[in-house]
C-alpha cells in the first residue's frame, strides 16, 4: 500500500473506481471495474457501487442546501482548513 | 419488480439494495408535497439531460460560473428556473451559493420546492451512478403516479444556518416525530426535513447503500463486504472528486 491508496486494502483500485464514475467516462470506468472486482471480488464490487451513488449524490444535497458544518468538525478540521486555506475558498463563491 | 430491475447485472445484488431501488423509482414517480408525479418523472428525465447540456459544459469549464451566460438545452417541459436548478445541481454542484440560491427564490420558486427538485435530482444521480457503477445504463424511469401534491410543509422547520429551513433535532415532534430514528441529526440529515417525505425516502436509500445511521459508527462489525475504512476512503474520494467542502 501507498499514499495513493489511503492506506487501506485495495485503496488504489477503489481510488480508480471513484475517479472513472465522476469522470463518465465509459472505456475508463470498464477498466476499473475489472480491477476492482479482483481486488475485492464482486460481492464488494456491488458495496463500492452503493457507497459511490451514495456520496456522489449526498455531496449534492450539501451544496445543494448549504448546510453549515457541525461545531465540533468545525474545531476539529481548523487546523487542515487553515493549512489549505480551505475557508478562503468557500467565502469566495459567488 | 425489484428482481427484474438489474437483469443482465453479471453478479448478484443484495436484496436490500434491489428492494430501495425499486422503490425510490416508484418514489419519483409519485406526487410529491410539491410536485405532480408527472413533474417529477420530468426532474429525473431533466437530471440526465443535463449531462448533455453544452451550456452546462461551457459553465462548469470557465474560471466562475457567473463569467458566462447562454441557455441550458433541455426537454421543454420544466420552468426555464427549475431546469437551471436541476442542471446546475447536477453538472456544478460545488460552486452552488448562498446568493445563487437566493436568485432562484427570487425567480419563483419556493424554497419546499427547491428541496422537494434537489431531492429528485439526488435520488436519480444515486440511481444512475449505481446502475454505471455495477456496468450498466441508467434504469428507465417508471409512469408517473395519478394523484395531487400533498402542500404539506412541518411547521417546525426554521432557520438555523443552512439556506434552506430544516427541522432541527429536537423539534420533530407530530407527523415528524420519526424523522431522526436511528440517526444523530447531522446536519446532512437535517438538509432534506423540509420536506419531510423525501428526507424519509433518501436515508432509506443510503442505509440500504452505504450503512444505517448506528452501522456507521459501529467499528466492531463489518456488516459489508468492503470495510469501514474502504467505504470513507472510497466516500472521501468521491467527495473530493466533487469537490464537496461539507
Amino acid at each position: 500500500m501507498t499514499g495513493a491508496d489511503g492506506g487501506v486494502p485495495a485503496g488504489s483500485e477503489l481510488a480508480a473506481f471513484a475517479e472513472a464514475l465522476v469522470a463518465a467516462d465509459p472505456g475508463q470506468l470498464a477498466a476499473a471495474i475489472s480491477t476492482l472486482r479482483q481486488a475485492v471480488g464482486d460481492a464488494g464490487w456491488v458495496d463500492a457501487a452503493g457507497v459511490a451513488a451514495t456520496f456522489n449524490a449526498i455531496d449534492r444535497v450539501a451544496d445543494a442546501t448549504g448546510i453549515p458544518l457541525e461545531p465540533a468538525k468545525v474545531d476539529l478540521s481548523a487546523d487542515l482548513r487553515a493549512a489549505i486555506g480551505l475557508d478562503a475558498f468557500r467565502d469566495g463563491r459567488g | 419488480m425489484s428482481t427484474d430491475l438489474y437483469p443482465e447485472a453479471k453478479t448478484p445484488i443484495r436484496d436490500d439494495i434491489l428492494q430501495h431501488h425499486a422503490r425510490a423509482l416508484q418514489h419519483i414517480a409519485a406526487p410529491g408535497a410539491w410536485f405532480s408525479g408527472t413533474e417529477r418523472v420530468a426532474i429525473a428525465a431533466e437530471t440526465r439531460l443535463a449531462l448533455e447540456c453544452p451550456f452546462c459544459q461551457t459553465r462548469k469549464d470557465a474560471l466562475s460560473p457567473n463569467a458566462v451566460s447562454g441557455d441550458h438545452t433541455h426537454g421543454g417541459v420544466l420552468s426555464e428556473t427549475l431546469v437551471e436548478v436541476i442542471h446546475r445541481i447536477t453538472t456544478d454542484p460545488a460552486r452552488l451559493s448562498r446568493s445563487w440560491y437566493e436568485g432562484i427564490l427570487a425567480a419563483g420558486l419556493a424554497d419546499a420546492a427547491y428541496v422537494e427538485a434537489v431531492s429528485v435530482v439526488i435520488h436519480t444521480i444515486s440511481l444512475d451512478t449505481f446502475a454505471r457503477g455495477i456496468g450498466l445504463a441508467p434504469r428507465p424511469l417508471p409512469k408517473a403516479t395519478d394523484g395531487a401534491p400533498s402542500g404539506y410543509r412541518p411547521a417546525s422547520a426554521r432557520h438555523t444556518g443552512a439556506y434552506v429551513p430544516v427541522i432541527p433535532p429536537g423539534d420533530e415532534f407530530g407527523d415528524e416525530a420519526d424523522i431522526y430514528d436511528g440517526m444523530i441529526g447531522a446536519n446532512v440529515q437535517q438538509a432534506l426535513t423540509l420536506v419531510p417525505d423525501e428526507q424519509r425516502s433518501w436515508f432509506k436509500l443510503v442505509s440500504a447503500q452505504y450503512l444505517a445511521s448506528a452501522q456507521m459508527r459501529d467499528f466492531d462489525q463489518e456488516p459489508r463486504a468492503i470495510t469501514h475504512a474502504q467505504m470513507e476512503f472510497l466516500a472521501g474520494r468521491i467527495s473530493a472528486l466533487n469537490q464537496c467542502l461539507y
